[in-house]
């Protein structure tokens, strides 16, 4: 037996022959070689430079799973029984690189071509010009400036889910009740919450609230002007996401150590000093991780704007989200639109790493 | 005919026992008689299948629709034998809205297949997402059905690029081709000359008014306005005063001032085609040389100024900024806010159907409303003469086959013949009449005998429907153009239009010059020279 190496992860030793090791590597690279070939000559024959190639790309893909199929037996026949333990891994990576990194790269190269759907000529490469399109396109930059207001109001919905928190970990009657309460707006979907709130509750000629306003002698007006506009569609989707946060504080307030606050108690700390000295600082970490998330889901926000206001007045509540979704979906314009949602990426991903480095800093902890 | 519409109909006519007795008993009648003798006598058809289930008897079931395939199928016996498509497959692509359109297609067609032998597989589609469907198969040139129900405004999109079988001789003769409304005639389902399209309807905008806001001791005192300058006047007329009907603020026209994907800009069309659609030329929209938009020419700049106007004046109800056409049409004139509007059949049939109307007794309708003078673009200057050019929004469905069936001459019959049964001129009278989706565009629709016959109120199909034949056959109708990504401007056109009318334009012409800059992009992107070529083949130039 051999008494070399890792023992105490190896099962079985190997004796692979050489021939053996030469036969994986080839398979794997056999197969790598004819999907590249498969791909270049398929490529000359899309650009109108070979008469011989395939109607759809379908083969190719065909070809890339002959190749991740070698590439997994090789594992076995190069690696014997350390492969097998890649094994448990490979299909699940090549999976996600399959569906993650490959459609990236497409949109990556769809994002700077003129592709319009209606178009008879197809993508076509167009250099910068989406860029500097962007550039001059004051729906967008009316978009982003917007997308800060909303994620702006993210503090304002923290103070509201951590208020709520505090109160249903407190010792009050009926405290699932009011749990299963305010979680129902989460339960339910941003477009209903649209229709239920946005286009009945506050239509304003028969909207329940709208008459209400009207019976004390107000005149409704919920859409019309673009601050106030701007607030409601604000208000909605807090109202419909101020449970998410909610819930996670609650559960860090549960899990805060009790005899913690059971000493402050014994000290003569008052509500607000244990508050301010204990409570709020132990639960930084849980309160980062839930705005940090709330800010990721308040980025994408565009449902409750599409059904109740497409953006309007003049683009006062437009979100990123909904302009790309009818730059996409009304004007099939795939090239430029699709360059909006790769900058939008590249600049969420910089502020994101930006405020976890920040978070960090602030804590004084690791990232 | 729209579901709306027949309930409309049915709530708004006084149907008698004795003409229900009729109904019942003809259509016993009609059971007891040999299905053979029923298709192959065309004259009995049209009044057989009109009792089929008869007015006021429920909505039309399945076995109905199969029932109607049946006796409409004359016109394939004479052109196809018994058996002939034997193994045949088809694949059939279009809606679902409302339990219809493709629901109703597998019921007619479902005698048609046991007699041809061939056999349809479907697709049906919602209609949200109808177009994104269409346009990726358009651009990935991956059309995996034969035939479809495709609006008129796609034709661009798919006649344009080639992707559909041209209409043999045939089947124009079995579904009657001239009996059309005269603006469904070419160049509407043609393209480079050659015919496409088997029609199954039509559609325009027409205008609904309250009859309790005009006539002598009305609120405004005067006759319905005819032209949008009087409507214009009425509207400023009326700020202040109070509905007669709810006691709320009165309005006059209802503008939708919010975007609706593209639709909403149908709505500016109606005020603009009586200002821009000059009689001299179809063109209204796109220069046809140039594709230079004529969308912030003097005529359409006066149309968004009017509009401008009106919330400057206050005209119209709180919020209007944020009210789509849907909106203006169900929440506010159905629900009894405003007194006037353009809109499609729909209104007209839920006025007294829908539980949210108040304005059943009192909505009217007429033509699209005239312009006092027109704007000629081939001579750059107005004229100070009376114009009508109703807006023919959207232009109906059609049914079309694909290019996938040519080089297998079975299959392609297989396919027209299934298309030509759908819109075989006897089958569509009965889709006309009943709910299916569809409104009248035949000129044999509007034979009023044949609808009183079938238990209609003669009056009120001749008031309602009427006001859709006049807008059809008018010499003047605004039709729009059929070049690919017309939705595309329509829906850039939206985001310009409510910046302006949000006041963020300086001024109506900043507002259509933005419009038209944005066209020019989309027309460049699109590609121009084809643009140009196809808006002319769309134009019948």
């Amino acid at each position: 037996m051999n008494t070399d190496g890792d023992l105490l992860h190896t099962v079985t030793t190997d004796n692979i022959s050489d021939s053996r090791k030469r036969l994986g590597k080839l398979m794997v690279w056999g197969t790598a070689l004819f999907c590249v070939m498969l791909a270049l000559q398929q490529t000359i024959y899309q650009s109108g430079r070979a008469s011989i190639g395939f109607e759809t790309w379908r083969p190719i893909l065909y070809a890339y799973m002959l190749w991740a199929t070698a590439l997994c037996a090789a594992q076995v026949i190069v690696n014997g029984e350390k492969g097998k333990r890649t094994l448990f891994v490979l299909p699940a990576a090549l999976f996600v690189i399959s569906l993650v990194v490959f459609p990236l790269l497409f949109a990556l190269y769809i994002s700077f071509t003129d592709w319009n759907l209606a178009s008879p000529k197809g993508p076509q490469p167009n250099g910068w010009d989406n860029l500097v399109q962007m550039w001059n396109d004051s729906f967008y930059w009316n978009a982003l400036t917007n997308m800060v207001y909303y994620v702006l109001a993210v503090s304002v919905e923290y103070v509201i889910a951590f208020g709520l928190a505090l109160l249903l970990n407190a010792q009050i009657s009926a405290r699932k009740f009011f749990r299963i309460v305010f979680l129902l707006p989460l339960m339910l979907s941003p477009v209903a919450v649209s229709w239920m709130i946005g286009k009945s509750m506050l239509e304003v000629r028969f909207g329940p609230i709208s008459r209400i306003i009207r019976d004390l002698g107000g005149e409704p007006t919920f859409f019309g002007n673009p601050e106030i506009a701007r607030f409601m569609i604000m208000a909605m989707d807090a109202w419909t996401f101020i449970p998410f946060m909610m819930i996670m504080l609650l559960a860090g307030l549960q899990a805060l150590p009790s005899e913690v606050l059971e000493a402050s108690k014994v000290d003569g700390a008052s509500g607000w000093q244990s508050f301010k000295e204990i409570i709020f600082p132990l639960m930084l970490p849980v309160s980062v991780t839930a705005v940090v998330i709330r800010i990721i889901f308040k980025l994408k926000l565009a449902d409750i704007i599409i059904n109740v206001t497409s953006g309007g007045p003049g683009g006062a509540t437009d979100s990123v989200t909904s302009f790309i979704f009818r730059e996409y979906r009304d004007r099939s314009n795939v090239g430029y639109g699709t360059l909006l949602a790769m900058v939008y990426l590249v600049l969420i991903v910089i502020f994101v790493t930006l405020l976890l480095k920040l978070v960090s800093r602030w804590m004084e902890r690791p990232a | 005919m729209k579901v709306d519409l027949y309930n409309y109909i049915k709530a708004a006519q006084k149907m008698n026992r004795r003409q229900m007795l009729k109904g019942s008993a003809a259509l016993g009648a009609a059971a007891m008689i040999p299905k053979t003798a029923l298709a192959g006598g065309h004259g009995n058809v049209r009044a057989e299948i009109l009792k089929i289930p008869g007015v006021g008897a429920g909505s039309p079931t399945d076995s109905d629709w199969q029932k109607v395939g049946e006796m409409c199928l004359g016109g394939t016996k004479g052109n196809v034998s018994e058996g002939e498509f034997e193994g045949v497959e088809l694949t059939f692509m279009g809606l679902n809205n409302q339990n219809l359109h493709n629901f109703l297609f597998r019921g007619f067609l479902k005698p048609w297949e046991a007699y041809t032998g061939a056999k349809i597989n479907w697709i049906d589609l919602a209609q949200a997402d109808y177009n994104a469907r269409l346009q990726q198969s358009i651009a990935t040139g991956t059309a995996d059905f034969d035939i479809i129900e495709m609006g008129a405004p796609f034709e661009g999109d798919v006649l344009g690029k080639g992707m559909a079988s041209e209409m043999p001789e045939w089947v124009k003769e079995q579904i009657d081709m001239d009996d059309y409304v005269d603006y469904l005639k070419a160049p509407v389902g043609t393209w480079g000359g050659k015919t496409y399209r088997v029609s199954i309807d039509g559609d325009c905008h027409t205008f609904a008014y309250r009859k309790d806001y005009f006539g002598e001791g009305s609120i405004t005192g005067r006759d319905v306005p005819t032209t949008w300058q009087e409507i214009n006047e009425v509207s400023k007329d009326l700020i202040g005063k109070e509905d007669p009907l709810t006691g709320l603020p009165a309005h006059g026209y209802l503008d939708p001032l919010k975007g609706w994907g593209g639709f909403g800009f149908y709505f500016l069309e109606n005020r603009a085609s009586a200002y821009a659609k000059h009689p001299n030329s179809p063109a209204w929209l796109f220069e046809p040389n140039t594709m230079k938009p004529m969308v912030n020419n003097p005529a359409w700049v006066q149309a968004i100024q009017d509009v401008m106007d009106l919330i400057d004046a206050g005209a119209y109800p709180t919020d209007q900024i944020n009210a789509d056409p849907g909106t203006t049409a169900f929440q506010q004139f159905l629900a009894g806010t405003g007194s006037m509007l353009m809109w499609w059949g729909d209104v007209g049939s839920n006025a007294r159907t829908s539980d949210t109307s108040v304005v059943g007794d009192v909505a009217g309708f007429g033509i699209n409303p005239a312009s006092e003078r027109v704007y000629n673009a081939k001579a750059g200057a107005w004229e100070e003469s009376r114009n009508e050019a109703p807006n023919m929004a959207y232009i109906g469905w059609g049914v079309y086959v694909m290019a996938t069936v040519e080089g297998d001459d079975k299959k392609k019959k297989a396919a027209w013949s299934a298309a030509a049964h759908l819109g075989g001129k006897d089958l569509s009278l009965w889709a006309s009449a009943y709910p299916s989706g569809f409104q009248p565009y035949r000129n044999s629709h509007f034979q009023y005998d044949e609808w009183e016959e079938a238990g209609y109120d003669r009056a009120y199909v001749e008031d309602y429907l009427g006001s859709n034949a006049d807008s059809y056959n008018h010499p003047n109708a605004a039709i729009e153009p059929r070049i690919p990504g017309i939705f595309q401007y329509y829906s850039v056109a939206e985001d310009e239009l409510a910046k302006g009318y949000a006041g963020q334009y300086g001024s109506a012409q900043e507002t259509a010059d933005a419009i038209a800059a944005a066209w020019e992009k989309i027309t460049d992107q699109i590609g121009r020279d084809s643009q140009i070529s196809v808006y002319k083949a769309s134009l019948g130039m």
